[in-house]
């Protein structure tokens, strides 16, 4: 028994820090965030290629590492510490859904080489609650729309599910924008009148929802942990009333609390993904309350980081924000706080 | 990363499994709930138990067998602990004996100490109280007055001790002492006393559950044979603060399997009164969560004491998530089930599964005991994330 991780799997989180420290730092992040439209580079998609990490989890015979879960969270937290822009974590889960479909090891070979992009289309309607249409397909085409589809227009496929099947479509899409808060995601509203291919039960998306749970809660442990050190640091550096303001106890004891938040979401984290892994019988629950506690502690972590900046932490100029904004739309998407709340007491048999 | 017991571990699991099955015959809860109890029979229902435990050899888990334990390690005490939980068995009589002075005497301790006081304490025939807490110092401990003057071959105790956990049901009391006034840390002492010693008055207090499991401890030149001096003159602070940490790391996994086993029960609960709204599914939902995420920290303090890792500083993280989530959870359950989840056990409508109200009362007493959740705080910024101390 072991929590720490294995020599390959700290042999990962290490390239991989170098990676992203190299080739997206901070600046390079905000560049792509703030001025790049379509929210990533394609030069530095194809360098995530190069290096494997599109194809993760995929099998060898498509180009990909055959890992797992937990080499999955390693990426995504190291993603999530270095704000990387893109559709990383979308990309591989779209994969996922595919490949548990089966037959379609030409399009994963490209998406494992960074030829194609394929994401997710999930959400019936913009705001939750309202009364959405589900999309409906007859006769090989697709009718309706999708919203949040992530990096919709950037995509050269979308695996879109109705309520029993999942169907590839292929572009070209007419998308219209849908910004968020966060500048790391974009969205799209995707309105179809397309041939639609069935290519599984929408069923397979339970193992892709967990997954997803894992990896979005591994970027937000990623995410909180930036956000945590950030603030150690100006809080030592910081003075006021001639001490720096890091050895004030109403500081230290919130500060004490971030890093239990951040910790017990690492332990959460890491468990989920082994319990993946393992299929283990507590995977169901371990995801779920990985991701519902993730999401509530990052935007905590993150919200009281802007509070110890004070006013710097509320400016453009800082770093933080874009680190507070991702907490957010994690939190929202990649099943929901509610949504894993539900599946916790599903899974708890309550 | 293997979150999987060994198969040594397993095995060891299973035989303790099955042992519980054939030797716990009614689970603690049937046992409080019992209209006939006092607290006298429970006690001498905990005494029993923990002998009945002790000469199944599963006390003294981690120390060395010459000195009457198991020989084994912390991994096996935290399965031990999380199994004791999951059968719901009383909690042993002596957990302060063998919780705290026991590490004391296995690390600081003479062999004949160790010879002489490890003996009884497995096998509860020797009740231990801790006297760390006075008047005076309760969070700021190292302010504690309680004197320890040398005469001759023995010490002379003066000074009272409060808040002492287990005072009125125990024979021996281990104390805290001031043997120098000038040195605040350094001038602590580590020694053993008996209760009927001549000048040694117990008294019992009573808590807000209505029940008397602490009191206070008086001494008047009360004297101790030097003897009984754990370690050095001056090492009493050390030897505190090292049994501490032992206290309070892994044991988050025990506690997600004991308040899970209420949540399960809370959430039939509802489902019998059909309490089953958004509301309701919501709390429910977030406590299932939050035991799930403290479930996973015992889980990886396990895999690091199996990794060979000794629990650090950040043990206090673990003691603020158990004790302030038995709070919330306390609280949220009480929600839940409305006016119904405060009557006392010996009203006749009260639930039968959880004495919901008691529960509720002694979640106060977590976040206040063995280190507050204040002083846990003061202790993750200093020596985890080494914050400067304030200025006074």
């Amino acid at each position: 028994m072991k929590f720490d991780l294995s020599e390959d799997q700290a042999l990962l989180r290490e390239s991989t820090r170098d990676f992203l420290t190299n080739e997206w730092p901070i600046e390079k992040a905000r560049k792509v965030m703030e001025h790049e439209p379509r929210g990533y580079e394609l030069a530095e998609w194809q360098r995530l290629a190069e290096m494997g990490y599109l194809g993760l989890l995929l099998p060898a015979t498509v180009g990909g590492q055959g890992l797992g879960a937990i080499e999955l969270a390693i990426v995504l937290e190291e993603a999530g510490r270095a704000c990387m822009p893109g559709p990383y974590l979308d990309v591989v889960l779209a994969a996922a859904a595919l490949a548990a479909a089966g037959g379609q090891e030409g399009l994963l070979k490209d998406i494992s080489a960074g030829k194609t992009v394929v994401t997710l289309a999930r959400e019936d309607a913009p705001f939750r609650g309202t009364k959405a249409t589900p999309t409906r397909v007859e006769g090989g085409r697709v009718r309706g729309a999708k919203y949040f589809v992530p990096f919709a227009a950037q995509a050269d496929a979308l695996v879109m599910a109705t309520p029993e099947t999942l169907y590839l479509v292929a572009k070209p899409f007419a998308v219209v924008a849908m910004e968020t808060i966060d500048p790391a995601q974009r969205f799209g509203e995707v309105r179809f009148d397309h041939a639609a291919t069935a290519v599984g039960s929408a069923g397979l998306l339970g193992r892709v929802d967990r997954l997803a749970a894992v990896g979005a809660s591994a970027m937000l442990l990623g995410v909180m942990s930036r956000a945590v050190e950030m603030t150690l640091e100006y809080v030592q550096t910081r003075q006021a009333f001639k001490r720096p303001i890091g050895s004030f106890q109403a500081l230290q004891h919130r500060l004490a609390d971030m890093l239990l938040k951040t910790e017990s979401t690492r332990s959460a984290v890491y468990r989920a993904a082994w319990c993946f892994d393992t299929n283990d019988g507590a995977a169901a629950l371990a995801c779920a309350a990985a991701k519902a506690y993730a999401g509530d502690a990052a935007r905590l972590v993150c919200g009281e980081s802007i509070q110890m900046h004070g006013g710097i932490g509320f400016t453009w100029e800082l770093d933080l924000h874009f680190y507070f904004k991702r907490a957010k739309t994690l939190e929202q998407f990649y099943g929901s706080t509610e949504v894993q709340l539900e599946q916790a007491l599903a899974a708890a048999g309550f | 990363m293997d979150l999987q017991l060994s198969e040594q571990h397993l095995k060891f699991r299973d035989e303790l499994r099955a042992w519980l099955k054939a030797n716990l015959q009614r689970p603690w809860r049937e046992a409080l709930r019992d209209p006939q109890a006092t607290e006298d029979s429970l006690m001498l229902l905990r005494r029993q138990w923990q002998r009945k435990l002790y000469k199944a050899g599963y006390l003294g888990m981690d120390w060395p067998r010459e000195w009457g334990g198991r020989g084994g390690t912390e991994v096996e005490k935290a399965i031990l602990e999380n199994e004791l939980a999951d059968a719901d068995a009383p909690q042993i009589l002596n957990f302060l004996g063998i919780g705290l002075l026991g590490p004391a005497l296995i690390h600081h301790g003479s062999e004949t100490q160790r010879r002489r006081f490890i003996p009884p304490m497995l096998a509860a025939d020797e009740i231990w109280c801790q006297g760390f807490s006075e008047p005076g110092a309760g969070s700021d401990l190292a302010s504690l007055r309680t004197s320890a003057a040398v005469d001759g071959d023995e010490f002379v105790l003066n000074g009272q001790k409060i808040w002492t956990t287990f005072g009125p049901w125990a024979d021996w009391i281990f104390v805290l002492a001031r043997t120098d006034s000038a040195d605040r840390h350094g001038g602590i002492s580590f020694i053993l006393c008996k209760l009927d010693t001549p000048g040694v008055t117990v008294r019992r207090l009573r808590q807000i559950t209505g029940e008397s499991e602490f009191g206070e401890v008086f001494f008047e030149d009360a004297r101790v044979p030097r003897e009984n001096l754990v370690g050095r003159i001056g090492e009493g602070w050390r030897i505190a603060m090292t049994v501490l940490a032992y206290e309070r790391g892994g044991v988050s996994l025990a506690y997600a399997t004991r308040f899970g086993r209420d949540i399960a029960l809370l959430a039939a609960a509802c489902k019998e009164h059909g309490r089953t709204d958004t509301v309701t599914r919501e709390k429910l939902a977030r406590l299932v969560v939050e035991n799930e995420v403290m479930r996973a920290n015992g889980i990886r303090s396990l895999a690091n004491f199996a990794d060979g890792k000794v629990p650090g500083p950040e043990s206090s993280i673990e003691k603020i998530f158990w004790s302030e989530f038995d709070k919330r959870f306390r609280e949220a359950a009480l929600d839940i089930l409305g006016p119904g989840g405060q009557l006392l056990r010996t009203s006749p409508s009260a639930r039968s599964d959880v004495d919901w109200a008691r529960e509720f009362l002694w979640s106060r007493a977590g976040t206040i005991y063995s280190g507050s959740s204040e002083i846990q705080r003061n202790i993750v910024a200093k020596r985890v994330l080494n914050l400067p101390t304030e200025g006074r």
